[in-house]
């Protein structure tokens, strides 16, 4: 039976009185890369700190390849392999590269396979490997993300969520981050990407969500959403 | 992939290769000091310098790496000693194995306090633990006897002499004393170096970085925490034991006080908090400076080794607020470099 990657349905939350999720629905294909765009303050990144149990859900479930994930511990729904890159990077600037990676695998099951893995990340991003005694707050913007998607890839994820990864990088590193995380997705990983780099992120991506005032207000494959008319004139002032 | 041959880079660790040799060396010139000398004094000030390093050392596994504030790591020291003694002086256990059920308790101690007090930050959690350790302080205070065990309350408790006896943990000269501690201390010390390379110390060092980015990642920092608490209150009531079988006496001031805290905490942070030999530095600094300050200055000005105390710290604070062995190190690196060109 077809059981997709990560399914969310109805799911509301907020800060305190402040409703900021209200009934959000959305599906992952196994080996996919969704998108989801939105403004500054639609819901995007509460919506990954919802899934991940660092925000309360009030009502909805989400469920990772057909087992809840809902209501769980932060850890536990790592452990379940929902994994996020969390935006702003969030490095521990006073630990070296190697120890950023460590720190991604520490649940039993990453923790075992932690000498493969971390060969698998230097493999998609050979510089960590070059740099890997050098303390995280002395890398560049770019190689500080790839800090941030390898030490989410060393927890062993089913699902990668990445909170704006692009956020910003210089144009030249974001196609080279664009360009792995295209890689990424061959080790049957499904990817959630939340981006302000609309038109980038749609042509890359299988699917699209659009996330207005804590609902989904439009969906679509990439090309369909690039063609929709107030996509564009929203997001990307055609 | 050929990882192993990319040449390290000017950032790696020095201390990974080298650390492990130079403290044997130390190790070894510490072992050889009752050679040198046999003068009883000294081997009591050095038992005194060693017995401080362990216990900023355990204090500094939790502390140090968490990057919470205890004050509160003496009522662990006198659990550990009043347990020894008691079940030695009740039962007749070899303190050898009291400490370790000592130590056990003090540990099953940490993970109950801890669990409520580590959702505290910064000063609420400090606050907390001088309040736990001054409850059980006064209460061993104001209790003679407890479910049957005779503790005396204020008065304390004298370990009986049984002559010497390695069971019961009495020697003729202080030299065993020594060799004992400065066993633990290694020991201790060992201990942090494992821990800082395995998963333990890198969720530990996450967690001080950024709580909530390690929460993003799925650590908890309740249990990482809690592990580091129960050990480090565990390798602190052992040192509560030496200390009550080395002076044969213990009292709820001397073994469970805030100022036994204070000194734990301070030698660890003037040391340098977070690393395996920070605490062993700032224990070599303070020690001797407190006993020369106390013989000299104690009789004449009442209270003034303790100003002098302050004034270092503060010094410590404002010119190494890493501590003073991150400076040591970096200038031992620098001349290292210069002798050796690469």
């Amino acid at each position: 039976m077809y059981k997709p990657a990560l399914k969310i349905a109805g799911l509301t939350s907020g800060y305190g009185d402040i409703r900021v999720l209200r009934g959000v629905d959305l599906e992952l294909k196994p080996g996919t890369i969704v998108a989801l765009i939105g403004a500054n303050g639609a819901g995007k990144t509460t919506l990954l700190r919802t899934i991940s149990g660092l925000v309360k859900a009030d009502s909805g479930f989400s469920e990772l390849y057909g087992e809840s994930i809902h209501g769980l511990a932060p850890h536990r729904v790592v452990q379940a392999g929902f994994v996020q890159s969390p935006e702003g990077k969030q490095l521990f600037a006073d630990m070296t590269i190697l120890e950023n990676l460590m720190v991604g695998a520490h649940s039993k099951r990453a923790y075992e396979r932690r000498n493969e893995t971390l060969e698998e990340v230097y493999e998609l991003f050979p510089i960590l490997a070059e740099r890997r005694y050098q303390r995280a707050s002395t890398l560049s913007g770019g190689q500080q993300q790839m800090v941030a998607v390898g030490r989410a890839l060393m927890a062993l994820p089913k699902v990668l969520a990445l909170d704006e990864p692009s956020l910003g990088l210089a144009p030249i590193m974001v196609d080279r981050l664009f360009e792995s995380i295209a890689k990424i997705r061959e080790r049957n990983l499904s990817i959630l990407i939340i981006e302000q780099n609309v038109f980038q992120v749609l042509e890359m991506a299988d699917y699209g969500y659009v996330l207005e005032n804590g609902q989904i207000s439009l969906s679509g494959t990439g090309a369909e959403l690039l063609g929709n008319s107030h996509l564009r004139a929203t997001y990307l002032g055609l | 992939m050929t990882v192993s041959t990319i040449p390290l880079d000017r950032t790696a660790p020095v201390g990974f290769s080298k650390g492990p040799a130079l403290a044997l060396i130390v190790l070894l010139l510490a072992a050889g000091l009752p050679l040198v000398t046999q003068d009883s004094f000294f081997i009591h000030s050095a038992i005194m310098v060693l017995f401080f390093a362990y216990m900023a050392t355990a204090w500094n596994f939790l502390c140090g790496y968490v990057g919470q504030l205890s004050l509160g790591h003496a009522m662990f020291s006198g659990m550990g000693g009043y347990v020894s003694v008691l079940l030695f002086t009740t039962f007749g256990l070899s303190p050898w194995l009291g400490m370790i059920v000592g130590g056990l308790a003090a540990a099953a101690l940490s993970v109950v306090i801890g669990y409520p007090t580590f959702r505290l930050k910064g000063p609420y959690f400090t606050l907390t633990t001088i309040a736990f350790a001054e409850i059980v302080r006064i209460w061993v205070e104001n209790t003679d006897t407890f479910l049957g065990f005779h503790i005396k309350g204020a008065e304390g408790l004298v370990v009986p002499m049984v002559g010497e006896s390695f069971a019961a943990f009495q020697f003729g000269g202080k030299i065993p004393y020594y060799y004992i501690i400065l066993g633990m201390l290694a020991l201790a010390i060992l201990a942090t170096l494992i821990m800082e390379r395995s998963k333990l110390g890198y969720c530990l060092k996450a967690i001080r970085g950024d709580r909530d980015a390690a929460e993003a990642l799925g650590i908890s920092p309740t249990r990482y925490t809690l592990t580091a608490f129960a050990i480090s209150a565990f390798m602190t009531a052992l040192g509560g034991s030496f200390y009550a079988q080395f002076f044969r006496y213990i009292n709820p001031e001397r073994n469970m006080g805030t100022e036994l805290s204070i000194d734990m905490a301070l030698m660890s942070i003037i040391g340098g908090q977070g690393t395996a030999f920070g605490p062993l530095i700032g224990a070599l600094i303070l020690t001797p400076l407190a006993e020369v300050t106390r013989g000299y200055l104690g009789g004449t000005f009442l209270g003034l080794h303790l100003v002098i105390y302050g004034i270092v710290l503060m010094l410590a604070v404002l010119y190494f607020p890493k501590g003073v062995l991150e400076p040591l190190k970096n200038l031992a690196v620098g001349l290292f470099r210069r002798r050796n060109p690469a």
